[in-house]
């Protein structure tokens, strides 16, 4: 799991082009969302769909059924972990 | 206030615009389910060419792009009787993508395009091309009033065409934004908007007698909000509606061509506005259900067929529509309902945050807007270019620094972000200055994006469209990207010409800021051809009308 995770920061640190964020900062329960946590916005979200997708074979075709998924990197892995393809 | 001297649609439910009216009013729709177009995109609905038209619309050395613009406007000039030499007569082409399966050939450049087809009427003037996402169409029929109103030219030919492809269907599936049935506007079961293939066209004159169409006002409103979220209350949408209103009677409306597109967030954001500038009796029409999303060409089509239907004492019904789904107050209707009024507002919104709103009424009582002249004062001037020895990344981590989301951006964004933020770095924008214009120049479009995302999509074994890289490849996407940094709510456009005609880029200027209460402009060339190969010019205008 932790492994998992630390791939996902990076995958999507890389992804969304998030510069400024070190893989050390980025905590994995830090709400991805909002003005709290990384301020990810609709299109990061699409973006991570895509992630998923193409690194785990995971097809979700509504960005709605994301919205509980996409809470922090913890919640991601915690689904990929469940539902991978590969 | 313009003149409308002819007008055509060319789209799969017809070559003229009498059949596309016709054929509307019988209730047909061209929208059908495709599945395996296009390789791996998935299933949609679309509004496409069939194979026997597209045989009989082809012109042999065009591009199917070229030869849809060429024969709606040879249509439209029929009804006419114009020197199309003259050097008064401009084309204006209004396109999202153009020529885009072209990527890598000299016809990929827009203004290639607009020239070849300028050049295939028997035009001789430059033409320009309208690139601002959805509204280019508006945006195209905004710019004719400008420079008809300014005397640039006596006439302007405003065409829209698109041409659907798996670049677009791709990127618009990335964003799932994509309906897999034909749409719904303003519904409660409408799940995205389809894709739509047409060209339309409106002559317009600078003077013309009798009784006509005419284009009395339109305004170019910011969300300065997000680039492909509308502003929740319709903010920019709202503003465009009440500038084009101000002093004007709201009964004399028949109806409000609305965007409608089908999208949950775009139907939601309008019915915002419509309520906000109180035009919750004004009776809608949606026309997306019969054409789809005709993008670069939605704006000229839907203003065409409102004049036609408008003319026959018929507001539109709003295809696709039964119970409404939106939160803000609107009469909407899926039948057709009779009026007698003889004018009518169209919106249209789009990505980059750009809203437009324009007012059409069929008149003999024909006036010269007298818009007065705007001089441009420059106040500063910036230009950057790959040559400088110092990267765009240097320079924003060595100076600007404060922005993370200038590393989503890509290439050409940078470049007029970092441009504007020196510019405005010696002269900020003070509280009142809050509206200024933004109008960019370009060759190149957006091409380093639209290659960027080729790449994502171009292998099938290894298909991901990216979303994020999708928006970039409209290049007023960089115009809405400077408006939310800066707050910048007034009018932003991007206009792509065949090269750095400084000239040309001045006349559209003054004319589009003539009669505006705009205190200041930023403007220039902004061209991005590779990491290598960029140059920008922006200046701050602050402006006189006199």
């Amino acid at each position: 799991m932790e492994q998992l995770i630390n791939d996902l920061k990076l995958q999507i640190k890389e992804a969304l082009n998030l510069e400024e964020l070190s893989l050390e900062e980025f905590d994995e329960n830090a709400p991805l969302f909002g003005d709290e946590g990384i301020g990810l916005d609709s299109i990061d979200v699409l973006e991570i769909i895509v992630l998923l997708e193409k690194n785990y074979g995971i097809r979700l075709a509504n960005p709605k059924d994301g919205r509980a998924i996409f809470q922090s990197v913890k919640t991601i892995a915690e689904y990929v972990q469940a539902n991978r393809k590969k | 206030m313009i003149n409308v001297l002819a007008t055509n649609i060319t789209s799969p439910l017809g070559f003229t615009t009498e059949q596309n009216y016709q054929a509307v009013l019988s209730g047909s729709s061209a929208l059908k389910r495709y599945e395996g177009l296009w390789g791996p995109a998935e299933p949609f609905a679309a509004s496409l060419f069939s194979e026997e038209q597209r045989t009989a619309l082809t012109i042999e050395g065009y591009t199917f792009f070229e030869a849809l613009a060429i024969r709606s406007i040879r249509e439209a000039l029929t009804h006419t009787h114009l020197d199309l030499a003259s050097e008064r007569i401009v084309l204006i082409l209004s396109t999202t993508k153009g020529n885009i399966e072209a990527l890598g050939e000299e016809r990929y450049y827009p203004s290639k395009a607009a020239q070849r087809i300028a050049e295939a009427i028997g035009l001789t003037t430059k033409p320009i091309v309208v690139c601002n996402a959805c509204v280019s169409g508006l945006s195209a029929q905004l710019l004719a009033n400008h420079l008809l109103s300014a005397n640039v030219y006596d006439y302007a030919i405003a065409v829209g065409a698109e041409v659907q492809s798996k670049f677009i269907v791709s990127g618009f599936q990335s964003l799932k934004a994509v309906s897999e049935e034909p749409c719904r506007p303003f519904d409660i079961e409408r799940n995205g908007l389809n894709p739509g293939e047409a060209a339309a066209t409106i002559v317009f004159a600078r003077n013309a007698d009798g009784e006509r169409w005419c284009l009395m006002d339109g305004a170019t409103c910011n969300d300065a909000y997000h680039n492909v979220s509308p502003s929740p209350q319709g903010e920019g949408l709202t503003n465009a509606i009440n500038a084009v209103l101000a002093g004007q009677d709201k009964s004399r409306l028949a109806t409000v061509c609305v965007h409608g597109t089908a999208t949950l967030y775009n139907d939601q954001m309008e019915s915002k506005a419509i309520e906000r500038a109180n035009l919750s009796d004004i009776p809608l029409s949606a026309l997306k259900g019969y054409y789809g999303h005709t993008m670069g060409a939605a704006g000229v089509l839907e203003t065409i067929l409102t004049m036609r239907a408008t003319d026959d004492g018929i507001i539109l019904p709003s295809k696709g529509f039964t119970e409404p789904g939106v939160s803000g107050k609107v009469s909407i209707s899926g039948e057709p309902k009779k009026t007698d009024k003889r004018a009518f507002l169209k919106l249209m919104s789009g990505f980059g945050g750009c809203n437009v709103a324009a007012m059409y009424e069929k008149t003999k009582d024909y006036r010269q807007r007298t818009t007065g002249k705007a001089k441009l004062v420059k106040a500063h001037t910036i230009k950057l270019s790959s040559e400088d020895g110092q990267t765009l990344t240097d320079i924003y981590k060595q100076q600007i620094g404060d922005y993370p989301k200038f590393y989503k951006m890509d290439l050409l964004t940078r470049l007029a972000f970092v441009a504007t933020e020196k510019v405005l770095s010696n002269f900020p924008l003070k509280g009142e200055d809050k509206k200024p214009a933004l109008i960019l120049f370009n060759h190149s479009s957006s091409i380093v994006a639209d290659r960027q995302f080729f790449d994502t999509i171009c292998d099938a074994e290894n298909y991901f469209p990216s979303p994020s890289v999708f928006v970039y490849t409209l290049p007023n996407i960089t115009t809405g990207e400077v408006a939310i940094r800066h707050h910048l709510c007034g009018e932003t456009s991007f206009y792509i010409l065949p090269d750095k005609d400084e000239a040309l880029m001045q006349q559209i200027l003054e004319a589009s800021l003539a009669g505006t209460d705009t205190p200041t402009a930023i403007s220039g060339w902004v061209d991005a051809e590779s990491e290598t190969c960029y140059e920008c010019e922006l200046t701050l205008y602050n402006i006189i009308n006199i």
